[in-house]
């Protein structure tokens, strides 16, 4: 199992955003989060990649090892990678630079040799070809004045430059128009693999119309509340989430204690 | 920053950007600009940010461990100026912020 998460609960500032979430990932598989805004999605994204503002409990075992014993970085080199929702800007550091030291301290944990400027750029040319980014983004720095399209896209060329073991995309598909979305899309396709497992957060069936998830998990108050096959998110899409955040309404602790 | 009586159409413009490390510091930008010709043109312009907490993670996430990220940051941030040095300058610069930089993150 790559990924294993029991009784997962998160809070910030004593709001408990995560309420005991449950889900078992296994290599290969993709597998989409979908859920009404506050429910929890980034918040899950955001812990699973070792944001430090949340109080975390629970079991996230990562290859049978603690993940959430592990900093930021550790789980960055052991594989575990994170498509921001809101990509940041970091003024001044070209991005080509940026992605080589990324790379460089992830091969140094495989055990690889750096590589130097030259070979990187082989790499990074031909990896920017599946997110048909153009080569003038490589000189510009790290996500400044990039449209909320081309920050997306350096995302998925990071990831396919990084090559993790577990990606989390975070709302990768919102705010991208329908060409953006397909080269997206069709960029995260070729990255699929069966060393690969992906966890899709979105809310929208349309990216998953590109990107067919084996499991979809539908989100509500903190915890998965209902499980299943892409049609889940067909019938999403028709009928919405005001059945399944009533489910999670009726599965709360509180309300099964106060039955007779 | 000083235009004297004979300079006439003079132009000028002061950037005081600062960089707060840790939440232990502060910064006071003082510009003295003194005119003596009436058809200069003086601007001056201050900013105030820090190592935003996002920058950092972004760049764990990236594999990055938090002190190489700050100097990261930090040198992305003074590029502008150290671009404009002449080469010996930019070299000491660079090499003087890194060693200033040691163990101020973490």
């Amino acid at each position: 199992m790559m990924l294993q998460i029991r009784n997962l609960r998160a809070s910030v500032g004593g709001k408990e955003i995560l309420r005991g979430l449950d889900l078992d990932v296994r290599a290969g598989e993709v597998h989409a989060i979908m859920g009404p805004n506050g429910s929890g999605k980034s918040t899950l994204a955001q812990v699973l990649a070792g944001r430090e503002t949340y109080d975390v409990t629970g079991e996230v075992l990562y290859e049978g090892r603690n993940l959430l014993a592990m900093s930021p970085e550790q789980r960055a080199v052991e594989g575990v990678f994170l498509a921001f929702q809101y990509p940041v800007e970091i003024p001044g550091v070209g991005n080509l630079y940026f992605l080589r030291t990324a790379l460089n301290m992830v091969r140094k944990q495989r055990g690889l040799e750096e590589l130097d400027a030259m070979d990187f750029l082989a790499l990074a040319k031909e990896r920017m070809k599946l997110v048909e980014m153009d080569q003038s983004f490589m000189n510009r720095s790290v996500n400044e004045g990039f449209s909320g399209g081309e920050k997306k896209r350096n995302e998925i060329l990071q990831m396919a430059v990084l090559e993790p073991k577990l990606a989390i995309l975070d709302e990768t598909d919102s705010g991208l128009d329908i060409d953006a979305l397909r080269v997206v899309a069709s960029g995260v396709n070729a990255l699929r693999s069966k060393e690969r497992a992906l966890l899709v957060i979105t809310h929208y069936q349309r990216l998953l119309d590109y990107l067919v998830p084996d499991r979809v998990h539908v989100i509500a108050n903190g915890r998965i509340v209902r499980s299943g096959d892409k049609n889940l998110a067909l019938e999403l899409e028709k009928y919405g989430y005001t059945d399944v955040e009533q489910d999670a309404a009726g599965a709360t602790p509180s309300a099964v204690g106060a039955m007779p | 920053m000083n235009i004297l009586k004979t300079a006439t159409g003079a132009r000028n413009h002061t950037q005081c950007d600062s960089l707060l490390l840790g939440s232990q510091c502060g910064a006071h930008t003082f510009p003295y600009i003194e005119v003596m010709n009436p058809t200069a043109q003086v601007e001056h312009e201050a900013s105030t940010s820090t190592i935003g907490e996002d920058q950092l993670f972004y760049c764990r996430q990236r594999a990055i461990p938090v002190e190489d990220a700050a100097s990261m940051i930090v040198n992305g941030f003074c590029r502008e100026v150290f671009k404009e040095l002449p080469m010996e300058f930019a070299v000491e610069a660079q090499k003087l912020l890194s060693v200033s930089l040691e163990g101020c993150v973490g």
